[in-house]
């Protein structure tokens, strides 16, 4: 549609309630991280400009450094591993047979859980000497694991819980994309030959392109901001191995009271974010001018 | 290649074997919350250490469970989310909506930096923000309030994209008989493009519902006091091992699912349409 030309302040009465709530709320936040990170408190409260010894401190500080390998070991393999499940469950509720329209609803309602409520269930079910994973496991012959009790365990259960709320959820994105490819291009690649996973490999891949890519990018930027599990389940032990960046920031602005820290660690998250917005931005914008 | 038919028949069976597996495993930790709210106290976690067709299915019903809950801060905790839900919901809809409404309707200076400012604030998630926002809302002298809980809620980027989507399908025709009509935007804006935008409002609605409903870190930082406790927060508070009260945890948690659960299949239908088609357009 092409837009109407008015007043100026027609359109500035329209935006003025959403655009004040976003500069403030989200504009200034970013502000007040940017410079806060550069402030401490003196004995007597009160803040002072200290240049960069919150980031000199943080460079300087083991924690602060397990704490980033932690978060990036958890993204490198959360990221592809969610999006490997959600575009398994894709392709098998793809074909529209009879029954399928129940499982792809059923494979959403874990993402009506929130994550916080994900967090308290699994607490339970995870449970190594009552939960009914390990009784589970007893009945099956197996040994029972300590999950988020152990240094070894509890990265990996972080993960796959993180995947049981998340795959239908990114799931839906993907099948979108996979319903949107013609089934021509398949039934000509079949004539001449190609194979189910060849096609998979040469046609759908390919035209997968974009979905797969936003999907990857907006995932990355929600697992990069993990809060709750590590707070109600772990409190980031044991021994540091879920120690996530933004419960690390939680930390050192709750439990620390460190708010020049926790400010320096809030905008290492900002800039992090910023990248991956960008990226997010590029490809949206991409899309957006090839349909017009 | 064609498949003979014996074969067909076998991955059709395998297929719907896995489909069924994967919907097991995503299902039953919700499933087994549930049963777990309504069975007497004493069986919850003995069939969990037992495993058989008892963990899964309850002989007993109770709901002494749910009365614990109505003894316990739930109930508060539950008002508390519902009004800053449905506040947020309301006049969050229609701040964003009039937001997209300029940017689909009207030409104006700065309108490119604007929507792009717009595009990155929503992919900028509200939990990267977090901690600098309480820093905010401390200065303000608003910890503690339901203005904290609400008002940083309201202006959504995604959501005013949504409705610059739908808002731009409209065609200028009607716009232009409504203003030889003598209407003015205002009027036009909620008297004609509102009534038309049924399933965006809904999805709209949901997402900022869902939102409010699910958030946690956010209240827990800004607004964690007994008055002002919402669910999430109440529910992660309760679940310290030291607690022997099991039933009632359960019956808050599946009271605070099924809330969130049943506006999302009401009306997952919008929901799906409008956020698949939102990276494509």
């Amino acid at each position: 549609m092409a837009p109407f030309r008015v007043p100026p302040w027609i359109p500035a009465l329209f935006l003025a309630p959403a655009l004040a709530g976003l500069l403030v709320f989200r504009l200034g936040p970013i502000l007040i991280a940017l410079v806060g990170g550069f402030t401490g408190s003196t004995l007597r409260g009160e803040t002072v400009f200290v240049g960069m010894r919150n980031y000199a401190d943080l460079a300087a500080d083991p924690s602060f450094w397990s704490s980033v390998r932690v978060t990036l070991l958890f993204n490198l393999i959360i990221n592809p591993f969610q999006i490997c499940c959600a575009m398994g469950l894709a392709l098998l509720v793809l074909r529209p047979t009879r029954g399928v329209a129940l499982f792809r609803a059923a494979y959403l309602l874990p993402m009506t859980v929130s994550i916080a409520l994900t967090s308290v269930i699994w607490t339970i079910l995870l449970e190594p000497s009552v939960g009914p994973v390990n009784g589970m496991l007893k009945a099956l012959g197996l040994q029972p694991q300590p999950f988020f009790r152990s240094e070894g365990q509890s990265l990996v259960t972080l993960i796959l819980v993180c995947t049981w709320k998340g795959a239908g959820y990114w799931m839906i994105f993907l099948l979108a994309g996979l319903l949107a490819i013609p089934r021509e291009l398949h039934e000509a690649a079949a004539i001449d030959g190609a194979g189910a996973w060849q096609r998979f490999l040469r046609v759908t891949l390919p035209l997968m392109r974009r979905p797969l890519a936003f999907v990857l990018v907006a995932d990355t930027a929600i697992n990069f901001l993990l809060f709750a599990p590590a707070y109600i389940i772990t409190h980031g032990g044991p021994a540091g191995s879920t120690a996530l960046l933004m419960f690390e920031a939680y930390q050192a602005a709750f439990a620390l009271l460190n708010h020049g820290r926790s400010l320096a660690i809030s905008t290492v998250i900002l800039v992090i974010i910023g990248v991956i917005a960008v990226l997010e931005l590029r490809l949206f914008r991409a899309a957006h001018e090839r349909t017009g | 290649m064609i498949a003979s038919p014996a074969r067909r028949i076998v991955l059709g069976a395998l297929r719907y074997a896995a489909m069924a597996a994967v919907a097991a495993v995503l299902l039953l930790p919700i499933w087994w919350t549930f049963v777990s709210a309504i069975r007497p106290g004493g069986e919850i976690f003995r069939y969990a250490a037992d495993v058989g067709w008892r963990t899964l299915v309850p002989e007993r019903l109770t709901l002494e469970h749910f009365r614990t809950m109505l003894a316990s801060d739930m109930p508060r905790a539950i008002s508390n989310s519902i009004v800053v839900s449905v506040v947020t919901v309301v006049f969050g809809t229609m701040v964003n909506a009039a937001a997209g409404f300029a940017f689909a309707v009207f030409e104006f200076p700065l309108k490119r930096t604007l929507f792009a400012f717009v595009l990155l604030t929503f992919m900028m998630p509200f939990e990267s923000i977090v901690i600098p926002l309480y820093t905010l809302v401390r200065t303000l002298e608003w910890t503690n309030t339901y203005a904290a809980l609400i008002v940083p809620d309201l202006a959504n980027g995604l959501v005013v994209f949504l409705f610059r989507q739908f808002f731009l399908g409209i065609p200028r025709e009607i716009y232009e008989a409504a203003r030889v009509d003598g209407a003015s935007w205002w009027t036009i804006f909620l008297r004609l493009t509102m009534p038309l935008s049924g399933p965006t409002i809904a999805t709209a609605a949901l997402m900022q519902f869902i939102h409010q409903w699910d958030a946690f870190f956010w209240p827990l930082v800004a607004a964690s006091t007994p008055e002002l406790v919402v669910v999430q927060v109440a529910i992660a508070r309760n679940i310290t091992l030291e607690q022997a009260n099991w039933g009632g945890l359960f019956a808050s948690a599946s009271t605070a699912i099924l809330l969130a659960m049943i506006p999302f299949l009401l009306l997952q239908r919008y929901f799906i349409r409008t956020v698949t088609a939102s990276p494509d357009k």
